[in-house]
């Protein structure tokens, strides 16, 4: 068999920040311009593509993220069997791409979902994150994209001083190491 | 480090974008209808302005959409952004 | 030496808590809240360093930021030294240690100070001038100016101290604690504006803070009580942040301003371990608030440079905030009312003043009419014309002054003293105002220039907008803050406020002597040692403009930036030039307003941190079994895996030969891969490539080289056919993220009507490449039930698998020329693949190779790497890969340009392959290529871009572009080197298996 293996695979605790990785979750990159990709991606996923820059749409299981006007990110709250997440993606693709309505692509690894949580979360952010995060905070469901520490990352305000941060697989271990070593002194 | 007001995204640090030099130049449809010469100015002559420029922005650590930025070189002042395709809001 | 210059008044020195210090090697007390400037002061010293062109004996002359003497090196361990710090902004902790610079062997004994007689000779420009010719001694004269110049000495290993950078983000930044930034912070924060103040020193409060006197009170209390109960108030304010020990260090364009704290520069030794020193905030405000205060003036006259020697309100502030006596018999100099203040404040702590010489004819003011009344003795209309005591100021010679000022008239009087205040009157700050492009105005009455317009959303108050007394700076500063907030607040509405007014002015920018101008010394810009003779004889030699000027004397061009001096400067520039000083303008401040440590500009940017590294999903087996890494882009890829002692080459060697003679195994994670989706995908291709795409079969793969609009090959790679609509591109490991870049650029703004997306997945995936004669073996071991025949599965297709129930893609492409197949894998399974492969390949011997191996087998088969053997001027054309160019598409990329005058030219440089006479001999690449080594100059006519020892053909092969080279096949050539020339001989690009056998082998 062969073995799964993520970056990182840790959970660091700090007086008012944790910050966990959390795999396996599916991700799916959604892209398409016209109404009948909106409505379609909204028939199967049961979430409507939200319209509002630096928004999400999220049921129980999955978040659908706003990323430029004709792209979106897709990713479960939990960690999923493989043959689930080969059954969405295999349904989005041919409901979707196959119908020419617009592109669906698989990004699980391409993305690792890092969990930041407590009270001090935004200054660790602020100590390498250009984004002002003062009215994002407050607004469960943000989402943006900006970089931190010079990385990419989507950030999702999924619950108050929690966030879902998601960076490209070859610079996680990078970023996690940076994280917590500007954990230290915040 | 100027604040850019992505036309999508809403304002943002200048870190995440970067420039796409002057805007409005448009690839010619027949390229091979053209001389040297034309050819040329599409692929070379480029203004340089002190003063008021337009350029072209991609807001590329974010939505990766590209947009046009009418901005003073002279002291930085951005006078107004405007997606492709649109026409400038200020001539 | 040791008298005891302490008083008992302060609030602010904590008398009981003493604390021993190091200075020149000698132990000294202070006590907590002293800076090492009002220490040493206290014990007496005032000479701490020697001047940098004369080396005269330097004393403290300030109190804060815009001190130029005393400049002092701090610590004395290799990698914790630091210096050029201002001993006035030091706090002193328990074990600082610090020594005076500029000086050897000591600061008491200077051996430059040989200068100061000569200084006759060394005029402005005087190393300019000398130095010149003839330009090849300038080596010879280099190594004795350098030794006898700089300031300080460099650490020399690593600092061991840890700085941060931190984002801010606020709606009000209001710099400078002082009166009128309070009260600034207070309205903000009040009216909910989240509002941010930050002040350099330990304490808010600026000057008022210790203003105790009848001439300045507010609602009948004094100043400093006044301004205590509203420093108190703030505390209770929410929506406000206070940061003490941060100085603003540089104001950008769009309110972005960056600030250093102090964390730790004022803990004791043992306490400043594992806490961040210094830590820079980056702050982006909405609006700011300027209110930096004002800088006392030097006056400017003959010997105004020895210790002892001082700002007159320093030595208040020395007296009323720190306790200490600047001397025991002090004397004041002024052209203003400002030393009044001084003087009484001395004169109330019973230090006793010999007099107040002043410049004016007379002055009515409150404040001087209380000194009057003090018994304090005032010489109007008189000058100081010299002054005496090498190493501490022992008397001053003095003289009344002309009616028109400009010289000096009846006796000369000698006055003992053993400090002197001087005060030429106030400069605003401005200095972060025309930093963020701000522009300024002069004010002719009291020569000040002032905050005008500015672009950004900002405004300065106080003393820095040209408000010097305390009426005016709470007043004005009430109203210009509440009209630019747009706020109303009535808080300091009715304030009753006694303030002493200064109506009688009088300027003079050079003070007059006895003696005739070349036979004077007075002094400017005291850290860079120039005079107000250099400056005058800049403008006889013909300097006009003040930046001239400037660098010609280097007026103002010392780590003080020229603080004290620049007025003075631009003041004997217009009095001598005949120009309105509003006119000259002045020379530009830049950031940072005082010096940043690199610590604080690097921030954690360094070790681990320095660069950002990526890593593929296989990284740990390659670190695992003794990889070397190299660096490609922001990648960490396998380099070779040395066995045993095996250096780079033997192992190179040995893999190479291993992956020909049966079976390698490479990790190609790191290629870019873009997922293109959308009915138009094959249209799209056609138009970024060179060849033609539509009738790519479904399943199949094609190498395609990409250009830029002028024709330039700009980077390559394979795509495959996944389904209809559906293609996987693969990019250079360097290129990804330009080339994705590049394609979403002309699809959102050349090709909009398009249909087709583009997504990253060079993450998502994992590549593990096998190749060589045991390939086939090997992978049917891995994925027992895909058929490998060469007709079911050929070269250049591609086949959709599962391994272990995971699926993967299998595409059989060869960038080595051998028979070899590349798995794409998701790469949480990567590692798991490879050591699959690993095993299955043990019984042929399949050998890992690195990035290395991969180059020397490429090229071997004459194949080229974008951006090695292509540099942004090579054409297909100048590649010999004409056959890659369709001739029936109507456009691509850059295809215009294949048939510019300049693309078609002959002579280009063109690939080819080059081989040595001596097939041992290994080419440097890089290295020239010529025709010709007798004639001079010789013609280079190109140069080697890839150069290996093939273990494969027992012979050294290398790549290179070479002028005509097309035509040059056969030809011979010289490279030469620096001990030898190399002969070399033009041949084809393909140096292995011409007929691509080994493909189907």
């Amino acid at each position: 068999m062969l073995n799964y293996n993520s970056p990182i695979m840790e959970t660091k605790e700090y007086p008012d920040i944790k910050i966990s990785e959390v795999e396996p979750i599916l991700k799916i990159n959604l892209r398409g311009k016209n109404r009948d990709f909106v409505t379609k991606v909204g028939k199967e996923l049961s979430i409507i593509p939200p319209v509002d820059p630096n928004t999400s749409s999220s049921n129980e299981k999955l978040n659908l993220l706003w990323l430029s006007p004709d792209e979106w990110f897709l990713y479960s709250n939990n960690k999923i069997e493989l043959k689930d997440s080969n059954f969405l993606e295999d349904s989005l693709f041919n409901e979707i791409s196959k119908k020419k309505l617009g592109s669906v692509t698989n990004v699980s690894d391409h993305w690792v979902k890092i969990n930041l949580s407590g009270t001090k979360i935004f200054d660790l952010l602020s100590a390498g994150c250009p984004f002002n995060f003062s009215n994002f905070k407050n607004s469960k469901g943000a989402v943006t994209q900006t970089l931190v520490n010079h990385i990419d990352v989507i950030i999702h305000n999924k619950n108050t001083n929690e966030l879902n941060l998601f960076v490209r697989r070859s610079f996680s271990m990078h970023l996690w190491s940076w994280l917590n070593d500007s954990a230290r002194f915040i | 480090m100027f604040l850019i007001n992505c036309p999508y995204c809403g304002e943002r640090d200048q870190s995440e974008f970067s420039a796409g030099g002057e805007a409005h130049i448009v690839r010619p449809k027949q390229p091979t209808e053209l001389s040297d010469d034309e050819w040329a100015e599409f692929l070379f002559m480029r203004k340089n302005i002190k003063g008021i420029q337009f350029e072209r922005w991609n807001h590329a650590h974010g939505c990766r959409k590209w947009f046009n930025v009418i901005r003073d070189t002279s002291n930085d002042k951005i006078h107004a952004v405007y997606k492709m395709g649109e026409e400038p809001p200020i001539k | 030496m040791s008298k005891n210059l302490r008083i008992i008044n302060s609030k602010y020195i904590d008398q009981t808590s003493r604390i021993s210090f190091k200075f020149d090697g000698k132990t000294l007390y202070g006590f907590k809240g002293d800076t090492l400037a009002s220490a040493l002061l206290a014990n007496d010293i005032h000479l701490v360093g020697r001047s940098f062109k004369y080396h005269r004996p330097r004393g403290i002359m300030a109190c804060g930021p815009e001190e130029p003497n005393a400049i002092v090196q701090v610590g004395s361990d290799a990698s914790m030294t630091e210096p050029n710090t201002r001993a006035t902004e030091i706090e002193l902790y328990e074990g600082l240690e610090a020594s005076s610079q500029n000086c050897w062997p000591s600061v008491n004994f200077d051996i430059g100070a040989v200068n100061n007689f000569f200084s006759p000779l060394i005029p402005a420009a005087f190393y300019y001038k000398t130095f010149m010719w003839p330009a090849n001694f300038w080596k010879l004269y280099e190594y004795f100016i350098r030794k006898s110049a700089g300031l300080g000495k460099s650490p020399t290993e690593p600092d061991k101290d840890i700085y941060d950078h931190r984002y801010l983000h606020c709606d009000v930044l209001v710099v400078g604690g002082g009166i009128s930034g309070i009260i600034a912070a207070k309205t903000a924060a009040k009216n909910n504006f989240n509002t941010l103040l930050i002040d350099d020193k330990n304490i808010l409060g600026g000057t008022t803070l210790f203003q105790k006197n009848e001439c300045f009170k507010i609602n009948n209390s004094y100043s400093n009580e006044w301004l205590k109960k509203e420093i108190e108030n703030l505390k209770s304010l929410k929506n406000l942040t206070i940061k003490t020990r941060t100085s603003l260090a540089a104001y950008h364009s769009y309110n972005y301003l960056l600030a250093r704290e102090n964390l730790t520069d004022h803990l004791d030794l043992n306490e400043k371990k594992d806490k961040i020193r210094q830590r820079l905030w980056k702050i982006r405000a909405k609006k700011v608030i300027i209110a930096t205060g004002a800088m006392e003036r030097p006056l400017i006259f003959n010997n105004n440079d020895r210790p002892g020697i001082m700002l007159s309100s320093s030595i208040k502030k020395y007296i009323d905030y720190y306790g200490v006596k600047c001397g025991q018999q002090i004397s004041l100099f002024t052209n203003n009312d400002s030393a009044y203040e001084t003087a009484i404040s001395l004169s109330n702590s019973g230090v006793s003043v010999n007099s107040v010489i002043d410049i004016r004819d007379k002055s009515n003011s409150l404040i001087v009419k209380q000194a009057e009344k003090l018994g304090i003795k005032i010489h109007w209309k008189h000058t100081v014309v010299n002054t005496n005591g090498y190493k501490k100021i022992n008397s001053i010679e003095i003289m009344k002054l002309s009616d028109d000022g400009t010289t000096v008239v009846g006796k000369k009087m000698k006055e003992g003293c053993d400090c002197l205040g001087i005060s030429g009157g106030w400069t605003p700050r401005v200095h972060l105002f025309t930093q963020s492009g701000g522009k300024l105005k002069f004010r002719d009455n009291d020569n000040v220039f002032l905050p005008d317009k500015s672009e950004l959303d900002q405004i300065s108050i106080g003393s820095c907008n040209g408000d010097f007394e305390l009426d005016e700076v709470t007043k004005n500063s009430v109203n210009l803050i509440n009209k630019f907030l747009k706020v109303n607040n009535n808080d300091y509405e009715n304030l009753e406020i006694i303030s002493s007014k200064e109506i009688d002015k009088k300027n003079i920018w050079l003070l007059p002597s006895d003696k005739p101008l070349g036979k004077t010394k007075p002094f400017l810009d005291f850290q860079n040692d120039s005079t107000a003779n250099d400056v005058k004889l800049a403008l006889r030699e013909g300097f006009k403009s003040i930046e001239h000027v400037k660098r010609y004397t280097t007026t103002g061009m010392a780590t003080d930036q020229g603080k004290l001096s620049n007025m003075h400067a631009l003041g004997i520039i217009a009095e001598t030039a005949g120009v309105k000083m509003g006119e000259l303008g002045t020379t530009t401040f830049r950031p940072p307003y005082t010096p940043l440590t690199f610590g604080a500009i690097v921030g954690r940017n360094v070790g681990e941190f320095f660069d950002i590294t990526r890593k593929t999903p296989i990284h740990d087996w390659h670190a695992k079994h003794n990889a070397e890494f190299e660096n490609v882009g922001q990648w960490k890829r396998a380099w070779y895996y040395p066995i045993g002692n095996e250096n780079m080459h033997e192992a190179v060697q040995r893999e190479s030969k291993a992956a020909r003679d049966s079976a390698g195994i490479l990790d190609a994670s790191t290629l870019g891969k873009i997922d293109i989706q959308g009915s138009d995908a094959s249209e799209f291709l056609n138009r970024v490539y060179t060849n033609a795409w539509s009738k790519l079969e479904i399943g199949k793969c094609r190498y395609g080289l990409m250009l830029n609009e002028d024709g330039m090959v700009y980077d390559d790679g394979v795509t495959t056919r996944i389904s209809e609509n559906h293609y996987l591109m693969t990019t250079t490991t360097g290129g990804a993220a330009n080339v994705l870049g590049k394609l979403e650029d002309y699809l959102q703004t050349e090709w909009p009507e398009l249909d087709v997306y583009l997504t990253s997945v060079t993450d998502h995936y994992a590549t593990v490449s096998i190749c060589g004669p045991n390939s086939k073996k090997i992978l049917s071991k891995v994925i027992p039930d895909l058929n490998l025949s060469d007709k079911e599965f050929p070269h250049m297709s591609f086949k959709n698998a599962l391994i272990d129930n995971i699926k993967c893609r299998v595409m059989r492409i060869s960038f080595t020329g051998e028979h070899s197949y590349e798995i794409n894998i998701q790469s949480s399974y990567g590692k798991s693949l490879w050591e699959k492969c690993f095993e299955a390949g043990k019984e042929f011997n399949i050998t890992p190779y690195g990035t290395e191996t991969m180059h020397l087998l490429r090229a071997e088969k004459g194949f080229i790497i974008a951006g090695q053997d292509t540099d942004g001027t090579m054409t297909p054309v100048d590649l010999q890969m004409d056959w890659i160019i369709s001739k029936k598409k109507y456009d691509f990329i850059g295809k215009r340009s294949l048939y510019r005058s300049d693309t078609i030219r002959d002579d280009r440089k063109q690939l080819v392959g080059l081989l040595t006479d001596d097939p041992k001999e290994v080419l440097e690449e890089g290295a020239q290529i010529v025709l010709e080594t007798k004639k001079q100059p010789i013609e280079m006519l190109g140069h080697v871009t890839s150069s290996y020892f093939s273990p494969n053909l027992n012979k050294s092969i290398a790549l290179a572009v070479v002028k005509n080279g097309k035509k040059l096949k056969g030809q011979k050539m010289f490279v030469p080197m620096k001990n030898k020339t190399i002969n070399v001989t033009i041949t084809d690009t393909v140096f292995l298996d011409k007929e691509n056998k080994r493909l189907n082998a």
